[in-house]
């Protein structure tokens, strides 16, 4: 989640800047490092600010150290790597450990990851915030280097040579002829050494050059255990004396209240114990009960006899097109919502324009569908409140939790597991809420287990979304201005408001629900509105999904690009192109989005070849193009992407064929990890387009499960030709700017497969026919 | 009441309700994690075990329903977690976030008895139940055939020399 | 005149209840104390045995395993319903007291001990084609059985059909007495299934349909018929399914409890397979393919997996290529065809296809909805697989659409009327099993 810490730190277009210590990264910063003995070996760690120099060992018997990242050497030279992060798939521990391992001169295969998720000693450490490899290069290879440092000044004594004699390689000290192993170290001598924050700043770091595991290929740490039942998610966890429990979700949202609970029934169920009601100060969850029991399946079968009597809150008959239907009021209110993009101008523009063309989108909700149901097990220890769960932001919901159980803050921990997938959904920990309430009612450890239905009825969803886009056109149907009012539920307003910068307006906007929109087109003054949709705020708690905003955005943006290059009479690339000019305002910057638009042309033209782009084909088959800058104007992820579709006329089923994808991240740090990331980020918005999408009705999803909601399956997989562009520039991020590009792409392909132009998501084969019949 | 079943070749015995759905008796009676929940109606796959050799859903299936049987979960494929297909997966760098994975790895274990030498088509459908959120299918599918390349080179070997394929 | 008329008539009428009666009504056969097991040979217990076997005696006879053949099992009929009789050799509740000649004629004409008629859901109509040695073996065999004390429960049925002389008005209508006649036309083997088929095994008890008076509708012998909420499909050459009883499939269906061309045994037909016949020499089981074979008109092997081939063939090509699927199909894409996809050439009984399976061309749609809510056991169909059930999972409008899909997809047959109805409808029923 690298970009999403950054902008909760610099929100795009925010009008103030956060302090930025850039070389040190946001959450190591000017503390210590230190090399203690600790069982059979050594462990390495920084320190916390403020506390004085201790003796090494006392803090780490103590476990007073910094625990954002820290290792350990074995006797037998191993080099266990203590990770606290999120791990969802993206591997962070393997990078993590890689860029320590680098700068350590450690031999890789003796190098593990523990995921310290459970063990009580190591204190808080998991409650910080997402932090990204990004930002810590720094501190992580400075940590490195102070381990071969310690490492290298013990072998020479051992070795009896100068320190400046001996170098270090694969996890060996090497003087000429004579060398000792980093376990023989260890075992036999003396590591014990402080470093002080300005030590720290002084340690050498390598040169790029002589990088011998960054930017290699290399297996991820967390993958094997992922292959034998070992990894631990948020449903292993298991503590002594729990009971199970599942909830009893009420009809809306919010605003639910119980009138009266009959379990009558429910007594005959073997093992259940009882049915109790929450009480939540925080209102993360009104009207919620939780049947609870020894197992699971008893818990489980409760709650089918369990009756509920609720007295709705407001929302109960919000349907999905009501909330379209405000949406479209919204955007036709022009008082309402935050003008992100100030240029002047715009309407001089469209009131000189020889030609103005508009269009609506639509998109509707997506659903996280995360394969792990969300869960989580909470109980009181001397006193701290253990939450243990799979979770993305901590800092988040440990306030919330705080509230909820009416503790201070460091009364409660979280300890992480592994997520079966987080897309976002992790982010929002409202699911430990209900867990912590329960075990503080019944004081007893309560595992919470939501069913797949409870998890998509409580899911915070990519929120359905309206959009209206225009452009200004002069004689020659060249662009003269531009026009997008975007309207959706904003996750950051409903659960992070304080992150929200402030638009030309001075009206707050969500950035994540509009990022995308401020893109490096050249076509004359540019309006951005940006419209939080209040009604489905009410309805539901709009969620941040795989590339939040720019998902909708770019459907609506790169969809009405197409639109509007065949509108001038142009082929939809080369009228792109024609605006993708890297001057003035999209000429780019040092250091993250050099090139500019020049950089977006250059992959949209490599895309054009590598496609085949204008090649004949079979009857009803089309290509269709899209790209994106990922969603950061200040980190961008240069993409494009065709898309190749047949339709089939008599049922308007669309089979996606082939994606082509052309990628410039800047420098790929780990090439074989990119191409995974943007695999699995492009068939996500190939799934949302084409597979995905539910409605609410009657202020809920009407899909509660996986017969009916449908992601892509290995079936559906299209043919799939990848390419990423050779950059020594910044890296940039892969998780998230596939996926904004491949909807875009098949809208844009199935109407140069049959002519029709799908203007909404999902794109269902009734909505193809219907298009066909008009 | 007890059901008696051998799991990953040892005799066990589980004194619950005999309808608990087989997912939750490994999970939760008898400390088999690997085996992971999804959606609880047979639709994901995420549930996949062996029940003498063959892949069922374990969250639909009652334990009682196995009783006498011979069940194989991921923990129990291979006694280093070093099977074909554990190593393929390991080679292909397939998991991402890695909760579908044990399902996947079960189930394409069935298959490879079925279609030794899969082609697209037959890993469609034979994987067809199996859904990956993270969309790590275009690996899954070169994991299959990489494993199965595998064992049936081992088999041939094995044929040649007139030995028995070690299992 | 009128009165005459009615007059005559009414003579008539006593004249014609005085015969029945006197045809009716059957001496009781003195009773003998409880025979002792010694007195039969092991050959002789052994070989009746596998009659047992083959007449599926215990299926019918047992609701505790524990307790086999003490009787008490209920068997739903338009009339009521009747409870099976206890047939170990306890002399007070079961047949300990009954000579072997009582036995016979039980067998044979459908009486007991007593004098009394028997039920027809006692298949005598089918027994009474047994020989004369298979009747003294199977004598053996019973009443060296454990005697268990066990009264079953009274029948309900409902009157007249509760008076026991009336079945001799039954008979006279419906049984023919007599042992089995070899058909010379045939092989010895043949013959030796038929004899099988139509004596012990009394296939077509459960295979043909039967009239408003629960006799055997001999103008539809072998044309499939539900019973006790199972469809046994027809056997002859009516059978809808893609490839006909060749005797090869026969054989392995019989033997292992499935056939790749057609599907497993579940339901009674799991209990004839695989405690029925668990006994049976091989021989005849392959006398009983043999004959199956022929009833069915089979054609021969190359064209069976031929005919199969081009059906699984068939729906391949139908499927649909994108995934944007009627819910049937998808329901069927994610929760059956990892297990139930084969290769055109190559169908594997382990992998039941539903382009062969008899369930899905049936005339009813009863074992498929039963099959899809309950799944088959590890005691049902081929020993080494099973199919969990689905009632949980799925609501009866998905089964609906996922029957549809298959009916219309997989099969040239008109679609299930009442689908959904149905499928509610087994839901309770088979839930309650
Ligand atoms: S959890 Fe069993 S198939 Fe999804
Ligand atoms: S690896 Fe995450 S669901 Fe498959």
């Amino acid at each position: 989640m690298s970009k999403f810490y950054r902008y909760l730190n610099q929100p795009e277009g925010a009008n103030t800047k956060p302090n930025q210590d850039s070389d040190e990264g946001v959450r190591v910063s000017r503390r210590g490092f230190l090399i203690g003995a600790a069982g059979a070996g050594f462990t390495l760690a920084f320190f916390r600010a403020g506390l004085s120099f201790a003796q090494p060992e006392e803090v780490v018997n103590e476990g007073t150290f910094e625990p954002t990242i820290w290792y350990h050497i074995e006797p037998d030279g191993r080099i266990v790597v203590n990770i606290a992060e999120a791990e969802m798939g993206q591997h962070v521990g393997t990078a993590l450990a890689r860029i320590v391992a680098d700068e350590l001169e450690a031999d890789w295969s003796m190098v593990e990851l523990n995921h310290v998720d459970s063990d009580p000693k190591w204190g808080l450490m998991v409650t910080g915030g997402s932090w990204s490899v990004w930002e810590n290069f720094t501190p992580l290879s400075q940590a490195g280097a102070a381990g071969r440092k310690a490492l290298i000044e013990e072998g020479a004594r051992l070795l009896d040579v100068r320190p400046d004699q001996c170098e270090a390689r694969n996890s060996q000290v090497i003087a000429g002829d004579q060398s000792i192993s980093y376990g023989a170290i260890v075992s036999r001598g003396d590591l014990t050494r402080t470093y002080t924050a300005d030590d720290l700043k002084q340690m050498p770091i390598k040169p790029a050059t002589q990088r011998r595991l960054i930017g290699r290929e290399s297996r991820a740490l967390d993958i094997p255990d992922k292959t034998d039942g070992a990894s631990r998610y948020g449903l292993d966890a298991k503590v002594e004396g729990m009971v199970y429990g599942r909830p009893l979700i009420p009809p809306t949202r919010y605003g639910a209240t119980i009138n009266s609970i009959d379990d009558s029934d429910a007594k005959s169920v073997k093992g259940y114990q009882q049915t109790i009601v929450l009480d939540d100060p925080t209102d993360t969850v009104p009207g919620w009960a939780v049947v609870i029991a020894d197992s699971f399946h008893a818990a489980n079968k409760a709650a089918a006899k369990v009756k509920v009597d609720w007295a709705a809150g407001d929302t109960a008959d919000v349907s999905e097109q009501d909330i379209l239907d405000h949406g479209v009021n919204l955007i036709e209110s022009l008082d309402k919502g935050s003008i992100m993009f100030p240029d002047d101008g715009v309407d001089e523009a469209f009131n000189s324009a020889a030609d103005v063309f508009e269009q609506d989108y639509i998109t509707h909700t997506v659903l996280h569908v995360q394969m792990e149901p969300v869960n989580a097990l909470a109980y009181e220890k001397d006193g701290v409140w253990e939450i243990h769960t799979g979770n993305q932001w901590q800092s988040l919901i440990i306030p919330v939790l705080a509230k909820a159980l009416g503790v201070k803050e460091d009364k409660v921990v979280m300890r992480t597991y592994m997520l079966g997938g987080g897309f976002g959904r992790r982010l929002n920990g409202d699911y430990a809420v209900p867990a912590a309430l329960a075990s503080q009612k019944l004081g007893k450890p309560v595992k919470l287990v939501f069913t797949r239905e409870d998890d998509t009825r409580f899911d915070s969803p990519r929120s359905a979304s309206y959009q209206r886009m225009r452009m200004a056109f002069d004689q020659n149907s060249k662009p003269t201005g531009m026009e997008h009012h975007a309207t959706a539920g904003w996750p950051t307003e409903v659960m992070a408001p304080f992150f929200m910068p402030k638009g030309a307006n001075d009206e707050p906007y969500d950035p994540f629900s509009i990022q995308g929109a401020a893109h490096w087109y050249s076509v004359g003054p540019h309006r951005v509105r940006a419209i939080s949709n209040d009604l489905a705020n009410a309805t539901f708690r709009p969620g941040w999904l795989r590339s939040v905003g720019s998902g909708w955005v770019n459907f609506a943006l790169e969809s009405f690009m197409d639109e509007a290059a065949r509108h001038a009479k142009k082929d939809p690339i080369e009228f792109r192109l024609e605006l993708l000019k890297a001057e003035g305002k999209n000429a780019g910057e040092a250091p993250n989005s050099v090139g500019g638009a020049s950089r977006q042309a250059n992959v949209l033209r490599r895309v054009r070849e590598l496609s085949g782009w204008g090649q004949d084909l079979p009857e009803d088959t089309g290509l269709g193009v899209a790209t994106s800058y990922g969603q950061e104007r200040n980190m961008p992820t240069w993409t494009a992407c065709v898309a190749r579709v047949h339709v089939n006329r008599d049922t308007g089923h669309v089979k996606l064929e082939k994606l082509t994808l052309v990628t410039d991240a800047g420098t790929v740090v780990h090439p074989d990890g990119a191409r995974a990331q943007v695999e699995g980020a492009a068939l996500w918005g190939a799934s949302m387009a084409l597979h995905e999408g539910t409605r609410y009705e009657k202020g809920e999803p009407v899909d509660r499960n996986l017969d009916t909601y449908t992601p892509m399956r290995i079936r559906d997989i299209p043919e799939m030709e990848l390419e990423f562009v050779e950059s020594t520039e910044v890296p940039v991020g892969l998780g998230e700017p596939a996926t904004t590009v491949t909807g875009p792409a098949i809208a844009n392909a199935i109407h140069s497969a049959i002519g029709v132009r799908i203007r909404e998501i999902p794109i269902t084969p009734t909505a193809v026919l219907n298009a066909l019949q008009t | 009441m007890a059901t008696e079943f051998e799991l990953n070749g040892q005799a066990v015995t589980v004194d619950i309700e005999s309808d608990t759905p087989l997912l939750w008796a490994l999970r939760d009676d008898l400390d088999l994690t690997g085996t992971k929940y999804g959606c609880g109606i047979g639709m994901c796959g995420a549930c996949t075990v062996l029940v003498n050799g063959r892949a069922i859903r374990s969250c639909i299936t009652p334990v009682e329903a196995v009783s006498g049987a011979s069940i194989t979960t991921i923990e129990g494929l291979h006694p280093e977690g070093n099977h074909p297909l554990q190593k393929a997966w390991v080679e292909t760098q397939t998991p991402q976030c890695g909760y579908c994975q044990s399902g996947q790895i079960m189930q394409a274990a069935a298959m490879l008895k079925d279609f030794p030498d899969p082609t697209d088509d037959q890993i469609n459908h034979a994987m067809g139940g199996n859904l990956c959120r993270c969309m790590a299918y275009v690996r899954i599918r070169k994991a299959i055939k990489m494993a199965a390349e595998e064992m049936n080179a081992r088999d041939n070997t094995a044929q040649e020399t007139g030995a028995a394929a070690d299992e | 005149m009128f009165k005459k008329i009615l007059g005559g008539l009414l003579a008539f009428g006593v004249l014609v209840l005085a015969i029945f009666l006197l045809i009716a009504w059957e001496s009781s056969i003195e009773p003998v104390s409880a025979s002792n097991s010694d007195a039969f040979s092991k050959e002789q217990i052994n070989r009746g045995e596998v009659l047992a076997g083959l007449g599926n005696c215990e299926t019918c006879h047992t609701t505790d395993p524990n307790k086999p053949l003490a009787g008490g099992r209920a068997m739903p009929t338009p009339f009521g319903t009747l409870y099976s009789t206890n047939i170990t050799p306890d002399p007070k509740t079961g047949i300990g007291q009954w000579s072997e000649e009582a036995f016979a004629r039980a067998m044979r004409e459908g009486v007991a001990r007593s004098g009394s008629h028997l039920f027809p859901a006692f298949p005598y109509t089918h027994f009474t084609k047994m020989s004369d040695d298979d009747i003294s073996d199977l004598y053996a065999y019973i009443m060296s059985q454990p005697a268990i004390q066990a009264e079953p429960p009274e029948n309900t049925l409902e009157f007249p059909f509760n008076i026991r002389l009336l079945l001799a008005g039954w008979k006279l209508l419906f049984f023919d007495e007599g042992r089995y006649e070899t058909d010379t036309s045939k092989s010895d083997v043949w013959n030796r299934g038929a004899y099988i088929a139509e004596g012990a095994g009394h296939c077509s008890a459960c295979h043909t349909p039967r009239n408003a008076l629960g006799a055997e509708d001999a103008g539809k012998a072998w044309d499939g018929a539900i019973i006790n909420n199972w469809y046994a499909p027809a056997l002859n050459a009516s059978n809808p399914t893609p490839s006909s009883w060749t005797e090869t499939e026969a054989y392995e269906y019989l033997r292992n409890g499935g056939s790749r061309f057609h599907g497993v045994a579940v339901g009674s037909m799991a209990d004839v397979v695989h405690d029925g016949l668990k006994q049976a020499p091989d021989n005849d089981l392959r006398s009983l393919a043999v004959w199956l074979s022929d009833l069915a008109q089979a054609s021969d092997e190359q064209q069976a997996s031929k005919r199969s081939a081009n059906a699984i063939r068939a729906v391949h090509n139908t499927q649909n290529p994108s995934v944007m699927m009627d819910e049937g199909e998808r329901l069927f894409t994610y929760a059956c065809a990892a297990c139930h996809y084969n290769e055109a050439d190559s169908p594997s009984a382990l992998r039941p296809d539903m382009a062969l399976n008899s369930a899905i061309s049936a005339p009813t749609p009863i074992n498929l909805i039963r099959v899809t809510l309950n799944g088959v056991s590890l005691k049902e169909g081929l020993p080494e697989a099973m199919m969990p059930g689905f009632s949980q999972a799925l609501s009866d409008r998905q089964i609906t659409s996922l029957l549809t899909y298959l009916r219309a997809t997989h099969t040239d047959q008109p679609a299930w009327e009442n689908l959904e109805q149905h499928v509610r409808d087994q839901r309770p029923q088979t839930q309650a099993q």
